[in-house]
Order: structure tokens, then sequence, then C-alpha cells
């Protein structure tokens, strides 16, 4: 291995043990988290509401689940490590390394990416058993899945960088994030809410994600899905690219 | 300068000389910790050029970088970490291969007693544990140019003593050390040649007797104490009546 390659492992390797460190926290929480949806919304809600576009109800809210886990953890992995290592300081280990911009905002970046993919193959094998998840698409679920990931990691990252405090954190999570989630289509089908609903719905990101990882999975889409795609790559380039700017200059992390 | 539009350092001119252990004294917020920053990337100096070994340090950053090792005065260490991981990964982030790691890391455990607390958590250690972790993990990839920002800040009698012989030894084997301290004996035990930084400037550099020649006192903190206009202060005047 040459010494760039050791440097970019051991960024990533850093940022992996971290949260296996802490699994009951960081993998343990989450999957009860999505196994408490599944019984809650899909076996005891789910038997009164039958099928939704001839997809039995909690069949239909599982890919929204698998890609709210990988999204939830993504970002919350790396908007907290970030945060807590520019408390203790300890961030400057890194940051006065020979590292690169590109190398530290990867590591950071792939840390959570890791850990949500973990759990959101995790929450597959366990739904595929419980219920049984048909993949009709996998050359579309595949990259959804993949850009959707990416793109939360580096939401993590452009907040963790952002944030002075813990409080900084719980306010995007909770009052941007989960939202624009929940709100996205994870539990319900955008085209049986009332006008206005389903037009505002159109105007969240998330709606076109879930639609996707929901094409790839179950064959049904309410939207486009070349053009959602599309979107999903302009949207994880821009992040990607913004994050960047942000690790060369220093912003935040270096005085 | 500062984002608020601080001027942290001005006109700063200063060589340390391969193999020097040089100090540079100042009071609080005189622009010592800046200047380290800039040399390390923890600060981005909005004019001028450090350089390292002939490396810039801004646009040469990887070979400035790895020339350096820094002990900064802050117990900045990650406290998800044990004692061996802290090594390993610092020298991992300098490109160390992983036997080259293992072995230095045994090296410097024996050598600041750290071994039997190497599976440790470093939140778990000492406030001295802390600090010899922090120095190990400045040496841990082999620097040429060794930082010390304050290492003895809060530390006992016997620990001093021994960062102090350590130091000494490493500077005899060649490693250039650039000591910042409060403690003026201090750099006068440790350092060839001392430069006064008082409100990010350098107003004054040569060897302790230069520096006492220069401001016509007896010694180092005499000279240190006509910097920052304190001379009132100094134990000629205050302890004068005490002697025998």
């Amino acid at each position: 291995m040459s010494a760039a390659q050791i440097r970019f492992a051991s960024l990533l390797r850093r940022e992996v043990n971290r949260f296996m460190k802490i699994k009951r926290q960081t993998l343990g929480a989450p999957l009860l988290e999505t196994f408490l949806y599944i019984s809650v919304f899909g076996a005891a809600l789910g038997s009164r509401i039958d099928q939704l576009h001839g997809i039995d109800y909690v069949v239909f809210i599982i890919p929204g689940l698998i890609m709210m886990a990988w999204a939830v953890n993504a970002f919350s992995n790396n908007a907290s490590s970030i945060l807590q290592q520019k408390l203790q300081r300890a961030i400057d280990d890194q940051l006065s390394s020979p590292a690169s911009p590109i190398q530290l905002l990867l590591a950071f970046s792939l840390g959570g990416f890791l850990r949500g993919m973990l759990i959101a193959m995790l929450t597959f094998g366990a739904a595929s058993v419980l219920v049984g998840v048909p993949v009709q698409h996998p050359l579309v679920l595949l990259p959804a899945l993949v850009l959707v990931g990416f793109f939360f990691a580096q939401a993590g990252v452009l907040v963790g960088i952002r944030a002075e405090q813990f409080d900084d954190l719980s306010f995007a999570q909770t009052f941007v994030l989960q939202p624009l989630i929940f709100l996205g289509g994870v539990f319900y089908s955008a085209s049986l809410l009332p006008q206005p609903y389903e037009t505002i719905t159109h105007f969240n990101p998330v709606y076109y994600m879930i639609s996707l990882v929901r094409y790839g999975f179950l064959g049904y889409s309410e939207t486009n899905v070349a053009l959602s795609l599309l979107f999903l790559v302009v949207a994880v380039t821009t992040l990607f690219l913004v994050n960047l700017r942000l690790f060369t200059t220093g912003y935040r992390l270096r005085a | 300068m500062y984002p608020t539009g601080t001027l942290a350092l001005r006109g700063v001119s200063l060589q340390i000389q391969p193999g020097e252990f040089f100090g540079l004294l100042g009071p609080n917020g005189a622009g010592k910790s800046t200047l380290i920053h800039c040399a390390t990337g923890l600060a981005r100096p909005s004019s001028g050029s450090i350089r390292i070994f002939g490396h810039d340090a801004v646009q040469h950053y990887g070979q400035a970088r790895t020339a350096v090792g820094l002990a900064p005065q802050d117990l900045n260490l990650d406290f998800f970490l044990t004692v061996r991981e802290t090594l390993d990964y610092h020298g991992g982030y300098f490109g160390m291969p992983r036997r080259d790691r293992a072995d230095r890391i045994d090296e410097l455990l024996d050598a600041f007693s750290l071994t039997a607390k190497s599976g440790d958590r470093t939140q778990t250690l000492s406030g001295g544990m802390k600090r010899r972790l922090i120095l190990a993990r400045a040496l841990m990839h082999r620097p040429r140019f060794l930082i010390l920002d304050e290492p003895t800040a809060g530390v006992d009698v016997e620990l001093r003593l021994e960062l102090w012989q350590y130091v000494k030894q490493i500077n005899a084997e060649g490693t250039t050390i650039l000591l910042t301290t409060h403690y003026l004996e201090e750099a006068e035990q440790l350092c060839d040649r001392i430069a006064f930084i008082g409100d990010g400037q350098i107003v004054a550099q040569g060897s302790s007797s230069e520096l006492a020649a220069r401001y016509g006192v007896a010694g180092l903190e005499d000279a240190y104490l006509q910097l920052v206009g304190r001379s009132e202060l100094s134990r000629a005047h205050v302890g004068g009546g005490t002697g025998s």
C-alpha cells in the first residue's frame, strides 16, 4: 500500500471503529426502531389498510423504511462524529496530518455511509424473512440506494462542520430531516393525498428518492425514474463539491 | 488575520536552524499558538509564507506536515480510542506501514511508561499520562521538527523533569524543536535560542544571555518582564529584602 492509501484507510478505519465501539447506540437502536415501524405500521395498522396500488401495505412501506434507515444513520453518524471531534479538538490530529481535503471528506463521508448501509442490509434481511420483499429492478435499486446514502452522508458532513453544539445537530435532524423523510411518503403513497398536499409533496426532494427506491424494490413508481436518478446525481455532486470547498478552505475546522 | 478582522501575527520573521532547540516566549494572546497553527495547517495564514525544511506549509503541505510533530497545549485526545489506537491511527495518517507502526508504538509506550495502559481508553488516563501520550503521538511518525506547545503546563515536577530529559535526548539525536512555555526556567535550561513574541510581532531573539544583555538585566526572567512592561515584578525588587 502507498502512503496515501494507508492514510485514507486509517482515516476510514477510525470512523468505522467509532460506530462499531458503540454498537448498541449506532446499530442496535436503529434496527429496533425500524423493527417497531414494521410492527406498528405494517403488521398492526397494515391489516386494516389492505393494499396500495396492488401491493400489501406492509411490503409497500419497507423500501421507504430501508431507505430511511440508511439516510438517517448516514446523516447522524457523520454529523456527530465531526462535531464531537471538533469539540474535543481531536480532529486536529487528522487536520495537521498530510491528508488532503478530498481524503478527509471521503473518509468522514464513508463512515456514516457504511453504517447506514449495514443497517439497511440488516433491515432488508429481516424484512425478507418476515414478510418477503421482492427486488424488481436491481439495476435501479442499487445506484439509487448508493446515491441516497451518499447524499445523506454528505448532508451529515455539512451539518457537522457548520454545527457548534449538539443542539444544532438535533435541530437539523428533528426539524428538517425527519419531516422531509416522513412527508416524502415512507408510510403512504403521495397519490392518495388530497390537494394541495399532493402537489406540495412534489417539492420535497426525499419524495423522489423514496419513489426511486420503491421502484427498485416493487416496480411501482409515481415519478419519472430516469429524471429522479439524474436529479439525485446532480444533488449528490453539488453537495460533495460544497463540502470539498469547506474542507479545502478549512471553514469552521481550521482557524 | 482572523475572520473577525483581528490581526494575530504581524510581520513575523523567524528562522530556526536544523537541529536547534528554539524557544518562543510571550504572554497569553501574543500569537505563539497562532504561529504554530499556521505551521501545522490548523490555521490559514492570510499572507506571508512558512517553509519547513524547504517545503511551503500551504502549497506543499504534504511534505511540510510530514516533517512536523505537534504536541498541542490542549489534551486533544479522542476519548473513543485506546492509547494504542491513538498512536496507531496517528501513524496511519502519516502513511506508516502496519509493521512499522506496531514496532514504533511498542517503543514509545515503553519510553513513556504507558505499556500497561496501552489497551485503556484515553479518557481514563490521568492528566500526566495524557500529557505523555500527547508527546508520544507527536513523535510517532518520527518528525524532524517537533513543536511543543506548553508541554509541561499543569504537570508535576517529576514528569516535567522526565519530559525535559526526553526532549533533550531527541534534540541531541538531531530533531529540531520549537518550544513555547510560560516557564522561563524551562526555556533557559533547554533552548539554544529564544524569541520574544508580543502583540503578534517578534520583538527580540537570541540566546538567554544575549536577551538579558539586550535588556540590560541579569537574566531571562527580567528580560521577559521588561518585554511585558512589568519590571516592577522582578525578583530583584520584590524579593530584595528577604535574602540574608
